[in-house]
């Protein structure tokens, strides 16, 4: 339930081995052994729990400056769940009231209207809360709810049901890759239900540490997905797939009536290019001359198969070529509203990543995180940033 | 230490100084964090051999501890900083200065990350082979400080067989380059290889020259399963016997196997005692020749299963696994206290004989893993609860290990160096007159005693003293 206590005994585990330095984007950019989640755990457990030191500005700074990318917690051969605990820890900031302003604000923007909530918002709040930033992504002129909602069937035989669950991304800045999402969905036999009513996922609240907005928001969510007669669940956002797979049900407390419906719907869940390599592809897909790269979002450890499924599906395109990035996993700082509130991390962490991109010669950059999409296009001029699903439509013709 | 924060930031500007205590809660120890652990007065990050130098001349003249420090992620408690003062994080001396593929050299800085390091050459068809496990963290300057090895050991030697030059900076400031590019020197006393394995307490490592190999082209992957410990013993003995040599040949018990196989599709059997994952490079006639001749070893010797992984993936599965097994074995046991015992080849069988004979003897669980091929075993003692009594009883057995060791010809460490952890084995090892020249030794590099003090023998009023 991200309870900060119940972490007692695992936070133990942590061996000293400092694997997670070779990872944590927060470290490579500061090149401080403060900023590395080791110290983010020594930090929680020496001032938020065992309360041997007082919790200082610096040491809630330094909590806050974690991206929550979970790479730390995939690398951790000690199997910590890093990012639960500092969720944990934010959570418990939070009721202690000690969070600040911003975490105030950005939990109430956060709760009411989602990622796009503080996105839209951000421009007017900028400069009473000193998050301004130019880099602030357009919202489509209309969203993705009010052009689809309802059942989408295919032309000739259904081989699969699916229900859609539209993150704010894909909604409210990239209804392209909805589109796309439905129209290759339906070209390879597959009914796309996508009910009224969704909300955000809650990974952005969960990340300020509002646990009550984020419940809230699972809450919601489940009950629109639960008892859908449908094959699978799918998301085009890696994010929202963590979100549901594995922090959602830590969302409520481990009896609450809830819990048998999440385990139900999360069981389905799916990211789209994952489901659609994992069912094969109904239709081959026609002949594209195109040279890609993947940017493999943070939020992949939900899902063995998420980060190789691009590869695989585009693999199958006749002269789509892969250009592999020298390190394709690689965070980009974005990181939800990250790159709002810590501007100066984040632009330290992008570029480091800007990088391996500039020496990555490709026709596109794809990536299923619309965050890592905006946050990494906003700096790439001389090409496209999207979602892998698109070229893969492209492919078909649709 | 009045000043000493504003003193250090005047000198290198304040981006490069942490003072505060939850900025250096992680610089307080290593790996070995349940040891000796100390806030350090202050950690500096230089990012040049000229910064360490400023920093070491003003610790020299008011005496300050330095502790130098790369990944922390040592297991002998080298970079805790026992006495205090300053720590300094190498960690942004971060360059790779030169490849020189025509002559098989590469000079770095002393803070690059091995794994950083091998891909850079690997790149190139070049080929860097010590591989301690923490690869993905630890430094070249930590490996050369504490002569690290790994897996690799057996056919290539460890961090010492590669170094051929080194940049130091001395506890006064002052800056040497002993060594060079060149792959042999026979001038005076080698001062490259001296620095090698001084963890710290002789100067700071900025800047090291390596030797690197061709990449081989080939390789290949072979488990076996053995009935008992003592059947895998014999086999690594009888395998080196008989001159076959493996690039790697690690020994593992049942439990690390069960903890690993959540990395395997098929997962390996648990039906053995012991195990053995060896690996061969060269050309491809030359690995296919030796997996073959190994596997037939293995089979006249009556090994339960011998498995040759063809799949490349599978295959980088099994050494990844490897690489983890101890923190794996962490996320089991409340503590695990790795020892780092180093015996002749074919005493292998009789040091895992006796390690039985001692976890039974002394009830403590004994987890036993290891780079066999070269005789280096990491006995483990694991506990499910650290409670006084099993403290008490594991370091008898630790006492009882180490002196086992020893009377076959062993030495207490292969390669993870003596730090705080084993400076209690030192003298039994090497006798008084040693350490006393060693003592010597510090003395003309370290005159006022400021570097890592504390480290490899044992001070006045230490517990065992
Ligand atoms: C999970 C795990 C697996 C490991 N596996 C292996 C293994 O297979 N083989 C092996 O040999 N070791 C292994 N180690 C131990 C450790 O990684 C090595 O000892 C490594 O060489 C330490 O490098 P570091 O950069 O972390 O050095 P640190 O731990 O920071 O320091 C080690 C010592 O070197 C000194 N030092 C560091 N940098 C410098 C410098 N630039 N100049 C002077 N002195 C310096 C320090 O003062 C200290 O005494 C393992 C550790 C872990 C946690
Ligand atoms: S990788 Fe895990 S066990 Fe190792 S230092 Fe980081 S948090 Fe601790
Ligand atoms: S979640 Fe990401 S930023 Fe945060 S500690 Fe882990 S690796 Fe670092």
């Amino acid at each position: 339930m991200l309870r900060l206590e119940d972490y007692e005994k695992i936070i133990a585990k942590c061996s000293h081995c400092s694997y997670c330095q070779s990872t944590c984007p927060s470290y490579l950019a500061e090149q401080s052994e403060s900023s590395v989640a080791k110290n983010r755990l020594l930090i929680i457990k020496e001032m938020l729990m065992h309360e041997n030191l007082p919790f200082t500005p610096r040491a809630q700074e330094i909590v806050d400056n974690c991206l929550l990318c979970t790479n730390c917690t995939q690398t951790c051969s000690s199997k910590v769940p890093i990012d639960d605990i500092i969720i944990a820890a934010r959570i418990k900031i939070g009721q202690k009231g000690v969070g600040g302003i911003k975490q105030f604000v950005m939990g109430k923007m956060l709760t009411q209207r989602g990622l796009t909530g503080a996105l839209g918002k951000a421009g007017s709040l900028a400069q009473k809360l000193g998050i301004a930033t130019k880099e602030i992504p357009q919202l489509a002129s209309k969203s993705f709810d009010k052009m689809y909602s309802g059942t989408y069937t295919p032309a000739g035989t259904v081989k699969k049901r699916v229900a859609y669950f539209v993150g704010c991304g894909t909604n409210f800045i990239f209804p392209d890759t909805g589109e796309a999402v439905v129209k290759v969905l339906n070209h390879n036999g597959i009914e796309v239900i996508i009910p009224k009513g969704q909300v955000c996922c809650g990974i952005p609240a969960l990340a300020e540490g509002d646990l009550e907005g984020a419940r809230s928001m699972v809450e919601t969510n489940i009950k629109l997905f639960t008892g859908l007669d449908v094959d699978a669940i799918i998301t085009d956002c890696t994010s929202c797939g963590m979100m549901f797979k594995e922090k959602a049900a830590k969302c409520l407390s481990d009896d609450d009536p809830l819990q048998e419906k999440i385990a139900a719907v999360t069981a389905k869940i799916w990211e789209v290019t994952d489901y659609l390599q994992n069912q094969g592809l109904e239709v081959p897909p026609g002949r594209l001359d195109i040279t890609w790269s993947y940017h493999v979002p943070c939020h992949r450890g939900w899902s063995p198969t998420v980060k190789d499924a691009p590869r695989q599906l585009l693999g199958q395109i006749p002269d789509a070529e892969l250009r592999e990035f020298d390190i394709p996993e690689q965070c980009c700082g974005g990181a939800g509203t990250y790159f709002m509130e810590h501007r100066e991390v984040a632009e330290k962490v992008r570029a480091l990543r800007l990088q391996d991109i500039n020496n990555t010669v490709s026709d596109v950059i794809l990536t299923q995180c619309p965050v890592c999409r905006f946050y990494i296009g906003f700096q790439v001029m001389d090409r496209e940033v999207t979602h892998p699903i698109k070229i893969l439509a492209q492919a078909y013709g649709l | 230490m009045q000043g000493l924060v504003k003193d250090l930031a005047t000198l290198l500007g304040s981006t490069q100084i942490l003072s505060q205590p939850e900025e250096m809660l992680a610089y307080a120890n290593d790996a070995t964090h349940y040891f000796k652990s100390r806030i350090p007065d202050a950690v500096v990050l230089p990012h040049t051999t000229e910064e360490v130098a400023k920093v070491m001349k003003y610790a020299f003249e008011k005496e300050i501890p330095v502790t130098p420090r790369g990944a922390g992620s040592g297991l002998a408690g080298g970079c805790t900083p026992i006495h205090g003062g300053i720590v300094m994080d190498l960690k942004r001396l971060n360059q790779i200065v030169e490849i020189d593929g025509s002559n098989m050299t590469a000079r770095v800085e002393g803070g690059v990350v091995l794994k950083k390091f091998q891909d850079t050459v690997e790149k190139r068809k070049l080929f860097y082979p010590p591989d301690p496990q923490s690869g993905c963290v630890c430094t070249i300057g930590g490996n050369v400080a504490t002569r690290a090895g790994g897996p690799r050991g057996v056919k290539y030697g460890t961090t010492g067989n590669y170094v051929t030059g080194l940049e130091v900076v001395l506890p006064d400031g002052s800056i040497i380059t002993p060594g060079g590019k060149f792959v042999k020197q026979s001038v005076g006393y080698d001062i490259t290889h001296l620095m090698t394995g001084s963890e710290g307490t002789l100067g700071v490592i900025t800047g090291v020259n390596l030797r690197l190999l061709p990449l081989p082209e080939a390789d290949r992957t072979v488990i076996v399963v053995c009935e008992t410990l003592e059947q895998a013993a014999e086999i690594v003995a009888e395998i080196i016997a008989r001159g076959a040599v493996p690039a790697m040949l690690e020994f593992l018990i049942k439990l690390a196997i069960t903890i690993m196989n959540q990395y395997f599709f098929p997962p390996l059997p648990t039906d053995g005692e012991g195990y053995l994952f060896m690996f061969f490079d060269g050309t491809e006639a030359q690995v296919e020749y030796e997996a073959k001749l190994v596997s037939e070893i293995c089979h006249d010797m009556k090994a339960k299963e011998v498995r040759l992984v063809e799949d490349p993936r599978a295959a980088a599965a099994y050494w990844t696994a490897r690489a983890n097994v101890y923190p794996l074995i962490q996320t089991i046991f409340e503590r695990a206290n790795s020892e780092d015992i180093t015996v002749p080849r074919n005493k292998l069988p009789d040091l895992v004989r006796a390690v039985q004979e001692i976890a039974a003897a002394e009830e403590v669980m004994i987890g036993l893993a290891g780079h066999a091929g070269d005789g280096n075993m990491h006995p483990s003692i694991l506990f499910p609860q650290v409670t006084p009594e099993a403290l008490e009883k594991s370091e008898f057995a630790i006492d009882k290990l180490i002196r086992t060791g020893l009377d076959m010809g062993g030495t207490i460490s292969g390669e993870h160096g003596i730090g705080i952890h084993k400076s209690k084995y030192l003298a039994w090892e090497l006798g008084d007159i040693q350490i006393e020249l060693m003592k010597r030794i510090k003395q003309a590099f370290d005159p006022k005693g400021i570097m890592n003090p504390g480290k490899i023998w044992m001070e006045d009023g230490d517990k065992h003293a």
